[in-house]
């Protein structure tokens, strides 16, 4: 069999050799399942050696056979990925050299590559190669950067149309300025998705860069169009600190958000103007407040009482070093819940005079137990009747405690 | 100025901790003794083992067929240097084993295997393929520390030669095309698993020998 361990030609043996007594010298009885062992030299040798292929070409492949191997060509057989190549498509070479003729290969099924494999009969392994298998890049395109506070830059781009090359494609963002200087590489990808790099430091202002990228992949290189830009043009911040909302007294209508201007504003040249948006709780719709101005605080009006809203806020900065262009805006804060009051002549505060006068309490729990019997599978004894009965209980108990007469 | 003095010890300190081969005495379970760190180090083991099935699948499957095939047993070329230290030991030689030699096999072993994980291709395969091998990597590192923090609370200096070896021996014992390299790969991952399966019998073998006084500590510490 061709995993028996042999005698090898040292002539013929491309690395180092590891002799057969020491082989046979290993131990007899491991604690862990056998290895099979083969000779130090290839048994085979497959050309072309993991190619680099167009789609759609075709290729012819040679398994040669070692000189001291005891097979022959009619001996052997070819997979690809795993599967057998039909026998149709193989023509003897020579008494130890079997090939295959691929035709119109698709994409590489895996970017690693496609195994294409020279078996022995017993379905061995003599030999394999790697077939890369796809096509050139595309010119990556919509690349868009942002400064955070003018201190760096990070940028972000798509990849051409169509997409899927099958080949692992590699990304290099460079940039340079623009009268000057030789071409720099960022270094820091992946910062804001899978497409993107960051610029960390050493960028000057008042100038017009030259950003581009570059892809490659095995078939060959695709840059991309040539964006040109000032980092003062693409300025954004941090989002505003310390989003605060609360109630304006017993006003059932309004409530009042503040909050902090995000810390870089000190340092620089230049406003802040903020927005705010604001939803109701159960809504996905958000209403916008664009006056803001450069104030930090402002009041929301005309608001239903009684609700829970979510309020977000965010900040441009703008009239950076005097200029009169506004920045990017920055991303919005987390959401800040607050309420608005309700007044105390709607039915149902806090009395149990029947189950069913506490509408929205009720409503609540009811969809509280709706969740609990989705996800807590064995409760079924929870529900919306269990609460009933245990309000029609307290009814009962409460008109008993006030009979008895017993202290609170 | 006063603050940038403190700053440079405190670098120096840094440099200086980081220098010092694997601290093992950093493991506080030291005061309950070596038996909490074989525990705690065998317990290790078998959540590398599991998270590695989780792994193997993704890598084998970025190798493609037949390599993720589950039948999948190629034959192994021996070369030059063995890349990668075997588990597979004489039942009788395993079985004879003094304590810190089970122990320093293991360190040896796991050292080793952490550098040639560490270059597995880590420029190419999925985002997800990247970020699971850097985690399982992390925690190899633990299992690494934890082994070494064993061998110090019983007394056994660490196996000489870096504790975490540099990116690898260069050239020699690389595969000389992509096939054989994924090959490699291969065997790596599954001497990883053997490794592991065997730790597991050999950190218990290690529980079974823990001196009495720290068994008495813990059953102080359970109020009995």
């Amino acid at each position: 069999k061709s995993m028996q361990t042999r005698q090898t030609d040292p002539s013929h043996t491309p690395t180092a050799p590891t002799s057969s007594a020491q082989l046979n010298t290993k131990p007899s009885q491991p604690i862990s399942p056998p290895l099979s062992v083969s000779p130090a030299a290839d048994p085979a040798v497959i050309s072309p050696q993991d190619p680099t292929l167009l789609i759609g070409s075709s290729l012819v492949a040679t398994c040669t056979l070692s000189p001291d191997f005891p097979l022959k060509a009619e001996d052997l057989y070819w997979t690809l990925n795993g599967r057998r190549l039909p026998a149709a498509s193989y023509a003897a070479l020579g008494p130890s050299t079997l090939s295959v003729a691929l035709a119109r290969l698709n994409g590489s099924r895996q970017q690693s590559g496609d195994n294409l494999v020279c078996h022995s009969r017993d379905g061995g392994i003599l030999a394999g190669s790697c077939l890369y298998v796809g096509l050139p890049p595309e010119k990556p395109v919509n690349i868009t950067c942002w400064s955070k506070n003018m201190k760096d830059l990070t940028c972000k781009w798509a990849p051409g149309t169509e997409g899927e090359t099958f080949l692992h494609t590699n990304y290099t963002l460079k940039y340079k300025r623009r009268w000057y200087g030789q071409d720099n590489t960022c270094q820091e990808y992946h910062t804001a998705g899978t497409y993107s790099c960051h610029i960390p430091k050493d960028l000057a202002l008042f100038t017009p860069y030259e950003i581009w990228v570059e892809a490659s992949n095995r078939l060959g290189v695709a840059v991309s169009d040539v964006v040109m830009l000032d980092i003062l043009d693409v300025v954004t911040t941090d989002p505003p600190s310390d989003v605060h909302v609360s109630r304006v007294g017993d006003l059932e209508d309004q409530l009042s958000v503040r909050w902090s201007s995000p810390p870089a504003l000190k340092d620089f040249l230049f406003q802040a103007k903020y927005q705010i948006q604001y939803r109701v709780e159960d809504s996905s719709e958000w209403k916008v407040v664009d006056d803001v101005g450069n104030q930090t605080s402002c009041r929301l009006a005309g608001l239903r009482p009684g609700t829970v809203y979510f309020v977000q806020v965010r900040c441009n900065p703008f009239s950076i070093y005097g200029s009169k262009k506004a920045g990017i805006w920055s991303d919005w804060s987390n959401p800040t819940a607050a309420s608005t009051p309700r007044s105390e002549r709607v039915a149902g505060g806090c009395d149990p005079k029947g189950g069913e006068q506490n509408t929205t309490l009720r409503r609540e729990l009811k969809q509280f137990f709706g969740w609990v019997k989705k996800h807590a599978y064995g409760c079924s004894n929870l529900g919306i009747k269990l609460y009933d009965q245990w309000r029609v209980w307290l009814q009962k108990s409460h008109k008993t405690r006030n009979q008895v007469g017993k202290e609170p | 100025s006063p603050t940038g003095d403190s700053w440079g010890i405190f670098t120096f300190l840094c440099a200086a901790l980081c220098n010092l081969p694997a601290l093992p005495a950093l493991n506080c379970s030291e005061e309950l003794g070596a038996g909490q760190s074989i525990q705690q180090t065998y317990d290790l083991t078998r959540y590398l083992e599991h998270q590695l099935r989780t792994l193997a699948g993704t890598y084998l499957n970025y190798l493609g067929p037949p390599f993720n095939e589950p039948d999948f047993n190629p034959p192994r070329l021996v070369r030059a240097e063995p890349r990668v230290p075997s588990a597979t030991v004489d039942l009788d030689l395993w079985r004879g084993l003094t304590d810190n030699a089970r122990l320093a096999a293991n360190y040896r072993a796991y050292s080793r295997l952490l550098c040639y994980l560490r270059l597995l291709d880590g420029q190419v395969g999925t985002a997800e393929l990247r970020h699971r091998l850097a985690h399982f990597c992390a925690s190899l590192q633990g299992l690494v520390l934890s082994i070494g923090g064993v061998m110090s609370s019983l007394g056994y200096p660490l196996p000489a030669g870096p504790a975490a070896p540099p990116a690898g021996p260069p050239g020699a014992p690389a595969a000389p095309n992509d096939f054989l390299k994924k090959m490699d790969d291969f065997w790596l991952l599954k001497e990883l698993q053997t490794w592991l399966w065997r730790s597991a019998k050999d950190f218990n073998r290690l529980k079974k020998k823990v001196p009495p006084a720290v068994v008495t500590l813990r059953l102080e510490a359970r109020g009995f």
